[in-house]
């Protein structure tokens, strides 16, 4: 007999009926798998998004909001609580969405300690073709240089190289998916039509994969020279500012900052790709949910077994207080019970969890979605494993306490009378 | 079910509680020996009326006051003879670990069941059961045993043997029993009976 009895009895009570106790500690085991699992995937997932859509993406994006309606100017003749002015069908003036003083907005932005990397851009629809065939997608005219300096295009080619941008004069590149749904591999040559009509033969010098679908499927580069000679205007035209930011986090504050400087609209990446942030909390939700309905059962499960188990064990509870055990150590024991299937089966769980999420981090799934990775990428986060424990020790524990405590109720005197 | 009863046990007493069955022997000994509460009246223990004590007093009187045996041997099943003849100095834990082992050992061995120690009781026989069940009793030795039909689940042969031992136990120890039975085959020898007829004592 060790020094304490409690713990003795409650292993031999798990060791007496090995079947329950392996079962019930098998629904947290599951419990926990999926636990780990899940949130090891949808956050992997959500991470590598994150992550991708900040490499692809500017931290603060300027331009020029060309939706902005000027309100009615006979609002600022009549007073409005007095008079009733309704003009239907307002049009936005016919104005270019040009930055005007772009490039000394560049200069000025460059200047600022926060910023990593500003690169001025054009972009405008544009129909892509290859003899018979053509795609539309977006062409953005950059200076390749400093446009690398953001986004590390050079990581992302699959063929060619960005520098050929310069030193071939018609040079385009293309996404990968673009170049794949109009046929097109390096060094052929193929026309850009610009809305304007403005047609220009261009040589492919390089493609492109980000990983981001919609990005390789829609968007192609090339100098900002040739996107102002298929747009039809003259050498200082740009329309976008990207910023690339020291600390991501402060994307927002300065996007703010540089909207009221220089009074063009600035959106951080948080604005820029909001719809997939909410996609995202949604899919937390139901992530939590699915996790907190699986350890409910388990817990049920728990429930059951240590409720089944105090009626069999009814005489041990009447020796236990016939012979000096308190409540509290009755209670103790069914309480202990539990919390050990919890830790044990929530152990088993973070293992298989761990392995299975591994595994399923090599096996190559070259996933098409909305991204594409060769790999699952798996958030192995130790945040998930210590939560998912502590969540598997609350619900047993929980789960453990109310039978234990009904046990610890019980009088010996009904149990020795009805002998 | 219980009428009248005014009864006091002294210590150093072998005492039985006797009767047909019926009569409210186990009740009056489940009363007296604080399992069962509910009852009007006053059942003093040393100094102590038990409906006053807490749950928790009350354990602690159990495990340090009273003894228990009963008929169906009530052992913990899974545990060995040793085991169970220690728990309840465990919970007292005013012994250290290897003295409260030796300790047990001096009581099986009192018990003529040493050699059973190690083994499960649950591979014991029905009057080797009943022998570690006095052994558990005698481990925290106790101001009073209290006996339900000790010998009630056990043939002749180990009747004797049971009786022999709680008889040699009042003479050698001193020790306090308060026993019920209705075999009256072997209680010449005890100190008093008290009759039990209907729920009140017989005088006599």
């Amino acid at each position: 007999m060790n020094r304490y009895p409690i713990l003795k009895i409650v292993i031999t009570h798990l060791i007496s009926r090995k079947r329950q106790t392996i079962v019930s500690m098998l629904g947290v085991t599951f419990g926990i798998t999926v636990f780990i699992f899940q949130a090891g995937v949808i956050t992997g997932l959500q991470d590598f998004f994150i992550e991708k859509t900040i490499n692809s993406t500017a931290h603060i994006q300027i331009y020029q909001d060309k939706n902005q309606k000027s309100p009615p100017v006979l609002l600022s003749i009549y007073d409005e609580e007095q008079t009733w002015v309704s003009v239907p069908n307002i049009k936005s003036k016919n104005e270019l969405p040009k930055l005007k003083r772009g490039l000394q907005i560049v200069e000025i932005l460059e200047s600022y300690p926060e910023v990593t990397g500003v690169s001025p851009s054009l972009s405008t629809q544009a129909i892509f073709k290859i003899g018979v065939a053509d795609v539309s997608g977006i062409i953005n005219g950059v200076n390749i240089r400093k446009e690398n300096r953001l986004f590390n295009l050079e990581n992302d080619m699959v063929s060619g190289s960005i520098i050929r941008l310069e030193s071939v004069n018609n040079g385009i590149i293309l996404g990968s998916g673009l170049a794949e749904s109009m046929g097109a591999i390096l060094n052929d040559n193929i026309t850009v039509v610009s809305p304007g009509g403005v047609a220009l033969q261009m040589k492919v010098v390089g493609i492109l994969e980000t990983g981001l679908r919609e990005l390789d499927n829609s968007r192609a580069y090339s100098s900002i020279r040739n996107t102002q000679k298929l747009m039809n205007v003259t050498g200082n035209y740009i329309t976008n500012i990207n910023i690339k930011l020291e600390d991501v986090d402060q994307s927002g504050v300065l996007a703010r900052e540089f909207q009221s400087r220089f009074g063009y609209t600035a959106e951080d990446w948080k604005d820029a790709n909001e719809g997939i942030f909410s996609v995202f909390r949604v899919q937390n939700i139901v992530t939590y949910l699915v996790i907190i309905s699986i350890l409910l059962v388990s817990g049920f499960g728990i429930f059951n077994i240590l409720s089944m188990m105090i009626y069999e064990k009814m005489n041990d509870i009447a020796i236990l207080k016939s012979i000096g055990y308190t409540d509290v150590d009755v209670r103790n024991v069914f309480l202990l019970e539990a919390l050990i299937i919890g830790f044990l089966g929530g152990l088993l769980g973070l293992v298989i969890g761990f392995v299975i999420s591994w595994i399923t981090s090599i096996i190559p799934t070259n996933i098409e979605g909305f991204v594409s990775s060769e790999y699952l990428s798996i958030n192995f986060d130790p945040l998930f494993y210590l939560l998912a424990f502590l969540f598997g020790l609350v619900a047993t524990g929980i789960a453990g306490y109310l039978p234990a405590k009904k046990a610890s109720k019980i009088d010996p005197i009904n149990i020795i009378r009805s002998q | 079910m219980l009428k009248e009863i005014n009864l006091t046990v002294r210590s150093g007493e072998f005492a039985a509680i006797v009767g047909p069955s019926g009569s409210g022997k186990s009740t009056l000994l489940y009363v007296l020996s604080s399992l069962d509460r509910e009852y009007e009246g006053e059942v003093i223990f040393g100094d102590v009326e038990l409906k006053t004590l807490s749950n928790r007093k009350l354990a602690r009187l159990r495990n340090r006051s009273i003894g228990f045996i009963f008929q169906f041997h009530y052992l913990l099943a899974d545990f060995t003879a040793l085991d169970n003849v220690m728990l309840p100095g465990l919970k007292l834990g005013e012994l250290p670990h290897e003295e409260l082992e030796e300790k047990a050992m001096q009581k099986l061995d009192l018990l003529g069941i040493a050699d059973q120690a190690t083994k499960r009781v649950n591979k014991l026989s029905g009057g080797q059961q009943q022998r570690v069940s006095i052994a558990r009793a005698l481990i925290n030795e106790p101001q009073i045993i209290f006996c339900d039909e000790p010998t009630g689940n056990l043939d002749s042969k180990n009747a004797l043997i049971v009786y022999d031992m709680l008889k040699n136990l009042t003479r050698e120890f001193d020790q306090t029993i308060l026993m019920v039975t209705h075999d009256d085959s072997y209680l010449s020898e005890i100190d008093r009976q008290i009759q039990l007829l209907d729920g009140r004592i017989l005088d006599r």
